[in-house]
């Protein structure tokens, strides 16, 4: 057991990890990630694909919400733009795909500053309308863009051979989505133990105080914006890519929601957090769904015809549920947990 | 000429209701300090539940009007005391999104009991267009802005001259300072909530009778928001004004520019206003001490 932690210089304490069990647990973690292809069947792969691009997503508003603790409710907005961004950029503009994705991350990072111009005058609650006025403002002129956003009828996209790997089968796909999804998280997890980083927690826990401290809160808001932006921007992308094509009706409002309720549930301001919060809400409604079938009846019919309110509904509930009882979040838990296991039979 | 006035005039009529809700807005906001996003929802929930009595027991206009405030303002304080009501001196943030949670799960709820399809919400009498020197008004759009008027006048007496209003405006002044005075914070807020959530059901059946009874109601929360920001977040009075504002300027974007600019048009204006004068119209400047 060890009896105390001693950092002895400034680059020990903000190192990522001192741990030899966290690397180690952290390495077996991976290779089991890249190995999975080969155990599971192709309907869990498709689960877990869908968890590793809804994380792009999630760190997109850590950034935003968690580290520099302003609400948005566009989020989904951003995804549209980065999914539209790559379409756009492989079927109209002629693109190479690995240039369309940079451009997935580029045009939603522009719009990014462009809504947060006006939310530096806003206080949060304000800026949360911003953002939802913004997120409708796109969706609208998608719809209106005619021929050259394919309006209300979409754009087709083929999964594209990247850095010649070809992704159209289901498990390099995956692979691909495990590439991209470990840089998301690396450059997440490096971007919060930076210099910009503590700026922005400092100006969400108090922006005055950070204000005072020498902090530009123009410049790291906006930066904040930025970087979300555009990771949620190829998280969009990578949707587009996984579900073939890109239309309005693909990114509801629900999804905003979603990627606020995966924060909350996790734990605000941390990338463990989203990770847990999203393998949790990703697994939500199907995990509820098995539950139902278990005990059957009439509330299996009310299953099938309005999956998509039932869904709404265990958001909503997860939302309420965790500020409530448990405003830590999963991340919390998960805490209590390692603590009572590396202490046991001490409680302290 | 006249399309014109047609215009203004029906605009005046889905203002009134946008004015209705951000009424709402405005009273949560100046009591508690939040935001409550359930609005609209809390609205569309009232509509459907008034909509469902008024069918079974065959009433008439104004008494199924009396109902859908009853309704809105039990559903307010069921709201308050299950989920708010816990949150009480939490961090605005947590509570903000509480309201969010709560605001998807009423929408859901109400189109698991009702279903997706449109209903008509027949009040008798209601459609009868009257002609008001050359323009032709329904039943249901006079009433609504009647409405409105009503409330404006109700608010103004309550804030101004009754012992609760004042205690209100003492909440939202300083709350630690209110309760040293002995204003129970609690109180005040059960009572915005349910004056908030009747107001929305209120403007929710209208909207139902004159538009029709869809799971797309809760959007009149989204379209009332900037007349709230409109009217400043802590001006009751002055969100209510603003709805007007905002429901003309739609409707003369909807008749005379593109269809789906319509849908925006409010949006583009707040932002606008935001980067102009981000405490509203009517709001008070807040002034940041440190």
């Amino acid at each position: 057991m060890r009896s105390g932690y001693f950092k002895e210089r400034y680059s020990e304490l903000i190192v990522l990890t001192d741990s030899p069990a966290v690397k180690a647990w952290t390495a077996v973690l991976l290779l089991a990630l890249v190995a999975a292809p080969m155990l599971l069947s192709s309907f869990l792969l498709s689960y877990l694909t869908i968890i590793l691009f809804t994380l792009i997503g999630a760190l997109g508003i850590t950034v935003l919400t968690g580290f520099t603790g302003l609400i948005t409710l566009g989020h989904v907005g951003f995804l549209m733009l980065g999914g539209y961004a790559y379409a756009i950029g492989v079927t109209r503009l002629g693109l190479p795909p690995e240039l369309a994705l940079v451009l997935s991350a580029v045009v939603p990072a522009v719009f990014g500053l462009i809504v947060g111009i006006p939310s530096l005058r806003l206080h949060g609650l304000y800026l949360a309308i911003t953002t939802l006025a913004f997120s409708y403002i796109v969706s609208a002129s998608i719809l209106a863009g005619g021929k050259f956003t394919g309006a209300g009828r979409g754009i087709m996209v083929t999964r594209p051979e990247i850095l010649g790997f070809d992704l159209s089968s289901d498990r390099a796909f995956y692979w691909f989505c495990l590439t991209m999804c470990v840089l998301a998280v690396l450059v997440t997890l490096n971007f919060r133990r930076s210099y910009i980083g503590r700026a922005l927690v400092a100006i969400r826990d108090n922006d005055i105080a950070a204000r005072t401290m020498g902090i530009n809160l123009v410049r790291f808001k906006l930066l904040a914006f930025l970087v979300s932006a555009a990771l949620t921007g190829v998280a969009g992308a990578i949707m587009a890519l996984y579900l073939s094509i890109v239309t309005v009706e693909g990114y509801p409002f629900l999804l905003s929601i979603e990627a606020l309720a995966i924060i909350i549930v996790g734990g605000l301001g941390s990338v463990l957090g989203a990770v847990f919060g999203t393998v949790f809400i990703v697994l939500l409604p199907e995990l509820f769904a098995a539950a139902v079938s278990v005990v059957g009846g009439r509330l299996q019919d009310v299953m099938t015809t309005s999956a998509h309110e039932i869904r709404s509904v265990l958001y909503g509930l997860a939302i309420i549920g965790f500020l409530r009882f448990d405003p830590r979040g999963l991340r919390g838990i998960w805490h209590d947990i390692r603590h009572a296991w590396v202490y046991w039979p001490l409680r302290y | 000429m006249s399309y014109l006035i047609q215009l203004i005039v029906s605009g005046l009529a889905i203002g009134a209701i946008y004015g209705l809700v951000a009424m709402g807005f405005a009273v949560i906001y100046k009591a508690t300090g939040i935001v409550n996003f359930a609005q609209g929802e809390m609205g569309m929930l009232t509509a459907y539940t008034t909509w469902s009595l008024a069918v079974t027991l065959g009433t008439g206009g104004v008494v199924t009007v009396f109902i859908a405030i009853a309704i809105g303002a039990l559903l307010g304080l069921i709201c308050e005391r299950l989920v708010m009501r816990p949150m009480l001196g939490e961090p605005v943030l947590s509570v903000v999104l509480v309201t969010i949670g709560l605001a998807v799960v009423l929408r859901s709820i109400v189109t698991i009991i009702w279903g997706a399809s449109p209903h008509k919400f027949e009040i008798a009498g209601a459609d009868t267009v009257v002609d008001l020197a050359g323009v032709g008004l329904r039943v249901s759009q006079i009433g609504v802005l009647a409405a409105l008027v009503l409330a404006l006048a109700g608010f103004w007496f309550f804030l101004r001259h009754s012992r609760f209003g004042v205690a209100m405006r003492a909440v939202a002044a300083d709350e630690k300072t209110a309760r040293l005075m002995g204003v129970s914070t609690a109180r005040v807020q059960a009572v915005a909530w349910a004056s908030a959530s009747a107001l929305a059901g209120l403007a929710g059946a209208l909207f139902a009778v004159i538009y029709g009874l869809t799971p797309t109601v809760f959007e009149l929360g989204l379209k009332a928001f900037p007349a709230t920001v409109l009217g400043g977040f802590d001006s009751v009075l002055g969100s209510g004004f603003s709805g007007l504002i905002i429901g003309v300027v739609e409707n003369l974007v909807g008749g005379y520019l593109p269809s789906t600019l319509k849908e925006i048009a409010g949006f583009v204006l707040i932002l606008v206003v935001l980067m102009i004068r981000p405490f509203g119209l009517f709001g008070e400047k807040r002034i940041e001490r440190v």
